[in-house]
């Protein structure tokens, strides 16, 4: 019998656990290394925000990109996250750690109650109910001003500690951190689940729905699954982001917040978790370079991601693919033409 | 007691009667052919039996004597009856082997992991789809693959009755071979096949019972050379006969 590829979701065309994990490490160790390169305060709170993002837009890849599901709802997931934090920690004086585990606690509930509504539904019917959902959130949190602080918000919600270290005067390096560890665990857990069995059925009943049913595939179960998972770190995200701003504002439930991440999630590519990260360092650093254009700004940015996925409809890990081919195949030819040469060499 | 069990099953779409109680037995271990004109109703009756997308709207099947309709697709796949699709279909987005895995995995719950992925390559190996190799993407598999493919997910199941929608549709003649081979040796496995398809010489060489349908209502059932010649089957495909002049 040929030898079974492994591990289980693991074959030749996808690499191999222990080279990703091997990129993983180096790739985040680069990221560690950046504190001693940007000492200004301000660009490590670009690099938080950064994280911030990728967090929120890697988990949006697992139920858009990989599941296929259109859900409008995932910002809201996120702003749960926030609010959950802040009414933890302020209104109930909770401990902020465990307030930020909650918080993913929370959204994932709230990602299993909007799941049950849209299990029978398809495309733009999935849309309205996720923004439904979305809207109901914020009209909710406006609604009891007196803990939520309405429109107003809520302001001095306390933030996360380091044993003794002082994380107000530290230059945001405890943050940093922090925000970098998250980005870690957010990134191994999805890959972890869409590399395994119940990542590839994820897929499989989004080639296929019915096609994935008859091969005994549970939509409700799966599709549970996804927004769940994607709902976890995103709301920890939410939370980290409120420890860090100290404040909880409904402007995350803002349709400018949504449009950034969902063009992390586009411009990266879709299905690949690791597209939306890279984007989410493009998109803020470039928008941040482009300061000085006032007005313009959103509007060169907004070109930049028409040509880019104009030129490559895969997005940015489409086109880092295509340039990593290009050069494996330019590596090989030398070889391939020495191989040649040798043929003929045999033939004649 | 046969394994599976139709009775007076039917299904509506409107005012249009796809399937008007419709009701056959198969034995374990047979063939059973499923003939008709195109929109006679042949795949509505394995869409209401399979419960993907819909049941019937009335009358029963059973499964080794347990009753189905109702259940969902899912959970009568995980029951054993298995089902292939009329046009070539896979899991585009996943590799060969992650497609069989899928059948393997959640066709039959219980397996170790181990089992399942020797389930999934044995099933694979069967098919004849090594050589295309395991990692490749299903996608990118020629038609006469991806129906092999297709067959393969199911085998992976285990499963106890097998629906093969139309496997010789978009195929050539030496692929058609190839599939009469399979379908045979798939049968020999132990897993009981119905088996629809609209080219009648197919299901000759294949079938041990054979039923006809037409507008939705079985016109002929019995053994293949007696429906085949069967006047009203005759006319069901060809037409009336002219009056001789």
């Amino acid at each position: 019998m040929t030898s079974l590829p492994s591990p289980v979701i693991g074959a030749p065309g996808r690499p191999s656990w222990k080279s990703e994990a091997v990129g993983v490490a180096l790739a985040f160790l680069l990221m560690a290394l950046l504190p001693l390169v940007f000492g200004d305060t301000y660009t490590r709170h670009i690099l938080i925000m950064v994280f911030i993002y990728a967090i929120v837009a890697s988990n949006w890849d697992l139920s858009l990109g990989y599941g296929g599901v259109f859900n409008f709802g995932h910002l809201a997931l996120f702003s749960i996250g926030v609010y959950a934090y802040g009414l933890l920690t302020k209104a109930a004086g909770v401990d902020p750690w465990v307030s930020l585990v909650a918080s993913g606690v929370i959204a994932t509930v709230a990602a299993v109650l909007v799941t049950i509504p849209i299990l029978r539904l398809k495309g733009i019917y999935i849309i309205l109910v996720t923004f439904g959902f979305a809207q109901l959130v914020m009209q909710v949190i406006l609604s009891q001003s007196d803990v939520t602080g309405g429109t107003q918000g809520m302001v001095r919600i306390p933030g996360l500690y380091l044993f003794d270290h002082n994380m107000i005067r530290d230059g945001k390096i405890g943050y940093f951190y922090i925000a970098l560890a998250l980005l870690f665990l957010s990134t191994v857990f999805l890959r972890v689940i869409v590399r395994s069995r119940t990542g590839a059925s994820i897929v499989a009943l989004r080639d296929n729905e019915e096609y994935a049913i008859s091969r005994g595939i549970s939509l409700a179960r799966q599709r549970i699954i996804t927004l769940a998972a994607s709902a976890f770190f995103t709301g920890i995200a939410g939370a980290f982001y409120a420890a860090y701003q100290r404040n909880a504002s409904i402007d995350v439930f803002g349709m400018s917040l949504a449009t950034i991440i969902l063009s992390m999630v586009l411009l990266g590519g879709t299905s690949t978790i690791y597209g939306a990260i890279v984007a989410s360092f493009v998109l803020t650093i470039f928008s941040e370079a482009m300061a000085d254009f006032g007005p313009w700004r959103p509007i060169i940015t907004a070109v930049l991601i028409i040509v880019v996925m104009l030129a490559y409809p895969s997005g940015l890990s489409g086109m880092i693919r295509s340039i990593w081919n290009a050069l494996a195949g330019r590596l090989k030819r030398p070889d391939a033409a020495l191989a040649g040469k040798t043929e003929e060499r045999t033939a004649a | 007691m046969a394994l599976l069990e139709v009775e007076d099953v039917s299904k509506a779409f409107g005012s249009l009667k796809a399937v008007d109680g419709v009701s056959f037995k198969v034995e374990a271990g047979e063939i059973f052919g499923v003939a008709g004109p195109n929109g006679s109703g042949k795949s509505t009756l394995f869409n209401v039996i399979t419960g993907i997308p819909f049941g019937p709207d009335r009358g029963r099947v059973k499964l080794g004597g347990v009753e189905i309709q109702g259940k969902s697709g899912n959970e009568i796949a995980r029951l054993g009856l298995a089902r292939t699709f009329q046009r070539e279909t896979s899991f585009d987005g996943l590799t060969v082997f992650e497609n069989a895995l899928m059948g393997a995995g959640y066709g039959k719950p219980g397996r170790a992991e181990s089992e399942v992925r020797e389930r999934a390559a044995e099933a694979l190996e069967f098919v004849g789809l090594t050589s295309v190799g395991f990692g490749r993407l299903a996608g990118e598999l020629s038609v006469f693959d991806r129906k092999c493919l297709m067959l393969a997910t199911a085998i992976a199941m285990e499963p106890r009755v097998l629906l093969l929608d139309e496997p010789a549709s978009s195929l050539t003649k030496p692929e058609i071979e190839t599939s009469i081979g399979l379908i045979r040796r798939t049968a020999e496995r132990g897993i009981t096949i119905v088996l629809i398809e609209h080219v009648l010489t197919f299901l000759m060489s294949l079938s041990q019972h054979l039923m006809v349908l037409n507008q939705g209502r079985v016109l002929a059932a019995g053994e293949p050379k007696t429906v085949i010649a069967d006047e009203r089957v005759v006319e069901a495909y060809l037409g009336t006969r002219r009056p001789a002049a």
